[in-house]
C-alpha cells in the first residue's frame, strides 16, 4: 500500500507551509511562511524542487582551483631527506589548508542561508552525511570543494550516476583509500562502504563480494600534478570476477548499476531519506512506499521529493516539530530568524564544532546519525550559551568560544586575531519588534513567539515570558528584548524544527 | 532497585537545590512520568549503580599525537635501542631502571617510586593487528575499540554507558576538555563535557553577580520540568503522555521528552559541578600545565562525590617528527608531575584505592629515528595503568626491536585486553557485551 498520498489542500496552513520550510529548507520567518503559504502546497513544493538549471553553478570560492600537490610534497620530502628543516613549510600548508577550510564553511553556509534553492543545499547536505568524507583525511580544501560540487550539481538527479561519480571523486578516492587500490592488492575498504553504508546496507552482501568488487574498482586514481581523477588501465584487474551470482569482467560501474538495481539498494536509500526529512523512526510501511516511489522514478531524486513533500504522511502530527535541529540547521536558522548575518566563519567553525558537526569533518564514514545524538547536556548548555553570543554579539561571549583551538583545522598562531575574528554586533531588535508594540508585553511575547517557537507555548509559559518583561520595565529597551529572545532559544522546544 | 536510589538522589537533589528550595515545589506530573519511563527502563537493564562514596573509579588519559613508546619505557639493554636511535638514544646511565632490559624515561622518577611501591602497572606491547598509521583512524580505533578494517560508531566507553548505566546520573561519564571524545559516543549520549566547571553553565544575557536574576529565575522555570508547569497541564505541555509515545519504541521517550529531561540533566550537573569546585579545593601543590589542570578538576569532583565512574583528560603534543629529544622531555615531565601531584590528592583524600588511571596513545612511534631527529608514525607502544588497587608490574612482553612490521614494533597484547579486564575487574560491567566479544584478561587489577 503505498502511504504517500497527498496532503489535501484543507490540511495546507501556516502550520504545515512552516513544516515544509523548515524540513526542505533552514526554517522560515513568520514572512516566509505567509509567502509560502499562500503559494498553495503544489507551487510550493514546484518552487523547491524544480530548481533552476543553473542553480549548481555557484561561483567557487576564490582558493579553490587544482594546484600541483605532487610538487609541493616533493618539495617536503626533499627538505626532509636533506635533513633540513621542513617543519615551517608543512605549518605553512596546513595553516593554509585550515584557513581554506574555514573559508569553505563559511561559503557553504551562507549559500544555505542566503542561497536561491535552499532544497539544493539540503539535499547536498543530506549527501554529504551520506558519501561521508572528511577533511582531516583528504586534507586539502579543493578536494574537498570539489565533492561538494559535484554533490550540488546531482544532488536532485540520479543516485546511481552519484555513485559512480564519488567513485572517481578525488577526496573520496583519498579518504576510502580507493586511489591505493591494484591489481596486485586491491583495496577493499571503499567496496565494503559501498555496499555497507551506500547503497544496499549490511547484510545484502558477502564478504566475497566485497573481494570481488573490490577487484573491479582497480585501476582508479589520482593525478597528483592536477588533483584530477584518471583511470590507469594498466592497473585493471581485467580477470573474470564473480560478483553476487553473476560472472564476467565486471568494472566498478557495473558493479554500482547491480546494486543499485537490488531491492534493499532503494530500501536503504529511502529510509536514509525519510530519517533526514521526516522522522527518526520510520515504520517499515512507510519505507516500503518510499522504496516503490524510488524504483518507480528510476532513483531520480527530483520526482522522489516531489512526492515526498506532497504528501500527507509527510505532515503527520507525529512528523511535524519533533526533529531536533542539526547543529547546521541550528546555526543557519537562527541566523534567519533574527535577520542576522550568520556568525563569523570561526565562531560558526568552533561552534559546529563543540555542537558536534562540523561541515566536511563528518565524525566517520557513517556520517552523523542525527536526531537525540545531537543533544547531550553538554550540547545543550552549549546551545544555550552559543544563542547569547548570536543575539548579545562578542561582548557576553562565552569563554569556550573566546578560546582558539590549536589545530589543522583552525591554523596555527591565530590566537592574537582570534578575538577580531569573532567579533559581532548585537542583534537589531528593531527590525523584529515594532517600536510600536513594545509597551505591550503580552503582544511583544505572542509575536516573538510565533517567530521562533513550532508550537505555540503554553498560556503559563506565555505568562512567565511576559512578566519577565514587565519586570524589566516600565522602559523596555533593545537589551530586554535581547534576554527575552536568549530566553526563548534556551529552552528545550527551541532546539525543534 | 540501585536505579531507584539514582532517581531519588536527583530527585532529592532537585528539591534541595536553590530553585527547588526557594520555589519549595512538587515534583511535576510530567516529570514524574518520565522518571517513571527512565526507571521502567533501567529495570530491564543490567543497571550499574552510582558510584556513592564508595565506588570504583576510572581515569583514562589521552596522550594525543602517538607516544614515543621507546623513550617512555626504554629497552636500555637492547643494541638494537642504540643503533636505531643514534640522537634520540637514553644512556643507560641516565634511565631509571626497572629491570636488566627496561627502564624509565629520566623525567619519569614520580612513576618510578609509585612503580616501586607496587602501584604502577606497565602493559608493553600494546596495540592492535593491521596497525593503521593515521593519526585519525588510529585514534577512532582505540576511542571505539573496533577492528582496524571496521567502522564503529558508539565509543568503548559510550557502549558502557549505554549497556551498563542506564538511567544513572548524566555525570557518570565527565571528559575535561573541548570537545566529547569519541570513546563517549553512546547510543543514548550521556557524560558532560567541560574545560573549567565555571564554563559548564548557562549564562545569563545580564551579568549576576553572585545574585540569582529574574532572567536565570525564568531560565530555570524554562528548563527544569516541561515549562515551569506544575499542574496536570504539564503532560499536554510535554506532547502527551510517556505511554502514547510510538508504541513500537516503547522505551524511548518522545524528542521533546528527551530534550526536557536531558535540559533538566544539564542543569542539575551544573549546579552540582560549580557546587563542588567551589567547595573542594586541593591542598596538594599541582604544577602547571593543561593535563595538571585537568587532573586537579577531575580530583576535585572525585572529593566531591560527584556520581562519576569514568574521567578522561587528555595531554597533547607527541607528534615528534622532527627535534624530539626536548619535546618528548618535556611532555614526560608534564606526564610526570601532573600524575604524581594527582595521585598525591588521592592519597591525601583517602581516595586513591577508589582510582584507576589508564593512559593510552593512539600508536608508538617508528624504531628507527628520522633524519630530522624525530620519530614518525608507528604501531605498538606500551599503557600505563597505576592506582592503589593495581598490581604493579611488567605485563606483555617487550616486542622485539629487530623483527619488525614496516619497521614498527610488533604488538602482542592487544589493548582490548586492557579496555577488557578494566571493565570486568575495575568497572564490574561486562566486557563481552561492551566490546563485543572476549578478550584475554591480564593481571593488572
Amino acid at each position: 500500500m503505498n502511504m504517500l498520498t497527498p496532503l489535501p489542500d484543507s490540511k495546507w496552513n501556516d502550520a504545515t507551509a512552516a513544516h515544509l520550510l523548515n524540513r526542505a529548507a533552514f526554517g522560515g520567518t513568520p514572512d516566509e511562511i505567509e509567502r509560502t503559504r499562500q503559494k498553495g502546497l503544489t507551487a510550493a513544493v514546484r518552487d523547491f524542487v524544480d530548481v533552476k538549471a543553473d542553480a549548481a553553478d555557484v561561483a567557487p570560492p576564490a582558493w579553490a582551483h587544482p594546484r600541483n600537490i605532487r610538487a609541493q610534497r616533493m618539495e617536503i620530502k626533499a627538505a626532509k631527506d636533506r635533513g633540513e628543516n621542513f617543519q615551517s613549510k608543512v605549518r605553512e600548508v596546513r595553516m593554509m589548508e585550515g584557513d581554506e577550510m574555514i573559508d569553505l564553511r563559511r561559503w557553504w553556509l551562507d549559500r544555505m542561508l542566503n542561497g536561491p534553492a535552499p532544497l539544493l543545499e539540503k539535499m547536498t547536505l543530506f549527501w554529504h552525511g551520506h558519501f561521508a568524507t572528511s577533511t582531516q583525511k583528504v586534507r586539502d580544501a579543493y578536494w574537498m570543494w570539489l565533492q561538494n560540487d559535484t554533490l550540488r550539481r546531482n544532488a536532485l538527479g540520479n543516485f546511481g550516476a552519484l555513485a559512480k561519480k564519488m567513485s572517481r571523486d578525488p577526496a573520496m578516492m583519498i579518504y576510502l583509500d580507493l586511489q591505493q587500490s591494484r591489481q596486485e592488492h586491491p583495496n577493499e575498504n571503499w567496496a565494503r562502504e559501498l555496499m555497507e553504508l551506500f547503497t544496499v546496507g549490511i547484510g545484502n552482501y558477502s564478504e566475497q563480494d566485497i573481494g570481488e568488487s573490490a577487484r573491479a574498482f582497480t585501476g582508479y586514481r589520482i593525478d597528483f600534478t592536477t588533483q584530477q581523477f584518471h583511470f590507469a588501465p594498466f592497473q585493471q584487474d581485467h580477470q573474470s570476477k564473480t560478483f553476487m551470482g553473476r560472472n564476467g569482467n565486471l568494472n566498478g560501474d557495473e558493479i554500482i548499476d547491480m546494486l543499485v538495481s537490488k531491492p534493499a539498494c532503494a530500501q536503504f536509500i529511502g529510509r536514509k531519506l525519510w530519517r533526514f526529512f521526516v522522522e527518526d523512526d520510520p515504520s517499515s510501511a512507510v519505507v516500503d512506499s518510499v522504496a516503490g516511489t524510488i524504483r518507480k522514478h528510476n532513483f531520480e531524486m527530483r520526482p522522489v521529493l516531489r512526492e515526498i513533500f506532497s504528501s500527507g504522511e509527510f505532515y503527520s502530527e507525529r512528523a511535524m516539530g519533533s526533529q531536533i535541529k542539526s547543529p547546521v540547521q541550528y546555526i543557519v536558522q537562527t541566523s534567519k530568524l533574527l535577520n542576522a548575518p550568520a556568525p563569523p566563519p570561526l565562531a560558526a567553525q568552533n561552534a559546529m564544532r563543540q555542537m558536534g558537526q562540523i561541515l566536511f569533518a563528518p565524525p566517520n564514514v557513517k556520517g552523523w546519525d542525527g536526531g537525540k545524538q545531537w543533544i547531550s547536556t553538554s550540547t545543550l548548555l552549549f546551545r544555550y550559551n552559543f544563542a547569547n553570543y548570536l543575539i548579545n554579539g562578542d561582548a557576553i561571549l562565552p569563554p569556550n568560544l573566546r578560546q582558539p583551538r590549536q589545530g589543522a583545522d583552525v591554523g596555527f598562531g591565530r590566537a592574537a586575531q582570534y578575538a577580531e575574528q569573532i567579533k559581532r554586533d548585537p542583534v537589531d531588535v528593531g527590525k523584529l519588534v515594532p517600536a510600536d508594540l513594545r509597551a505591550k508585553s503580552h503582544e511583544v511575547v505572542d509575536l516573538l513567539a510565533k517567530r521562533f517557537f513550532q508550537t505555540r507555548p503554553t498560556q503559563k509559559e506565555i505568562d512567565a515570558f511576559a512578566q519577565f518583561l514587565e519586570s524589566r520595565g516600565p522602559d523596555i529597551t533593545d537589551a530586554n528584548l535581547r534576554e527575552l529572545i536568549h530566553l526563548m532559544m534556551s529552552t528545550p522546544q527551541f532546539q525543534l524544527a | 532497585m540501585k536505579t531507584k536510589t539514582t532517581l531519588q538522589t536527583r530527585r532529592k537533589f532537585l528539591r534541595t537545590s536553590m530553585l527547588g528550595a526557594a520555589a519549595s515545589w512538587t515534583l511535576p506530573v510530567f516529570l514524574e512520568k518520565t522518571f517513571f519511563a527512565l526507571d521502567a527502563l533501567a529495570a530491564e537493564a543490567a543497571t550499574q549503580a552510582v558510584t556513592g562514596k564508595d565506588g570504583t573509579i576510572l581515569v583514562v588519559l589521552q596522550m594525543a599525537g602517538g607516544n614515543d613508546g621507546l623513550n617512555m619505557v626504554v629497552p636500555y639493554a637492547d643494541d638494537a635501542y642504540h643503533v636505531a636511535r643514534p640522537r634520540l638514544r637514553l644512556a643507560p646511565d641516565q634511565v631509571l631502571k626497572i629491570d636488566d632490559h627496561i627502564a624509565l624515561n629520566p623525567k619519569l622518577a614520580g612513576m618510578k617510586s609509585l612503580y616501586d611501591e607496587g602501584h604502577v602497572a606497565i602493559v608493553q606491547g600494546v596495540g592492535y593487528p593491521n596497525p593503521n598509521r593515521s593519526h585519525f583512524r588510529s585514534t577512532e580505533i582505540w576511542q571505539t575499540a573496533s577492528d582496524a578494517d571496521r567502522t564503529l560508531s558508539e565509543g568503548w566507553l559510550g557502549r558502557y554507558f549505554d549497556n551498563c548505566c542506564s538511567g544513572a546520573d548524566p555525570t557518570v561519564g565527565v571528559a575535561i576538555g573541548e570537545e566529547t571524545p569519541q570513546a563517549f559516543a553512546a547510543k543514548n549520549p550521556t557524560g558532560v563535557t567541560f574545560s573549567r566547571p565555571e564554563q559548564f553553565r548557562f549564562r545569563p544575557s545580564e551579568p549576576n553577580n553572585g545574585k540569582m536574576s529574574a532572567e536565570e529565575i525564568l531560565f530555570r522555570q524554562l528548563n527544569e520540568a516541561g515549562g515551569g508547569d506544575e499542574s496536570g497541564t504539564a503532560a499536554t505541555n510535554a506532547g502527551g503522555s510517556i505511554g502514547a509515545i510510538s508504541g513500537k519504541t516503547k522505551n524511548d521517550l518522545s524528542t521533546l521528552d528527551f530534550l526536557q529531561r536531558t535540559a533538566l540533566d544539564a542543569q542539575l550537573s551544573s549546579d552540582k559541578i560549580l557546587a563542588i569546585a567551589r567547595k573542594y579545593k586541593s591542598t596538594v601543590p599541582y604544577p602547571q600545565g593543561q593535563l595538571a589542570a585537568s587532573l586537579n578538576i577531575i580530583s576535585r569532583m572525585i572529593a566531591g562525590g560527584l556520581p562519576t565512574r569514568v574521567y578522561y583528560a587528555s595531554q597533547g603534543g607527541f607528534d615528534t617528527h622532527a627535534g624530539q629529544i626536548n619535546t618528548h622531555e618535556r611532555l614526560m615531565g608534564e606526564f610526570n608531575d601532573a600524575v604524581s601531584a594527582f595521585v598525591a590528592d588521592l592519597k591525601q583524600q583517602g581516595n586513591f584505592d577508589r582510582v584507576l588511571l589508564m593512559s593510552f596513545s593512539e600508536f608508538g612511534r617508528r624504531v628507527q629515528e628520522n633524519a630530522n631527529g624525530g620519530t614518525d608514525h608507528g604501531a605498538a607502544a606500551p599503557m600505563f595503568v597505576l592506582g592503589g588497587a593495581v598490581k604493579a608490574g611488567l605485563f606483555g612482553k617487550y616486542p622485539s626491536l629487530t623483527e619488525l612490521d614496516r619497521g614498527d614494533l610488533k604488538f602482542n597484547t592487544d589493548f582490548r585486553s586492557v579496555y577488557g579486564t578494566v571493565l570486568d575487574r575495575w568497572l564490574k560491567a561486562p566486557s563481552q557485551t561492551v566490546l563485543g566479544r572476549k578478550f584475554p584478561g591480564i593481571g593488572i587489577v
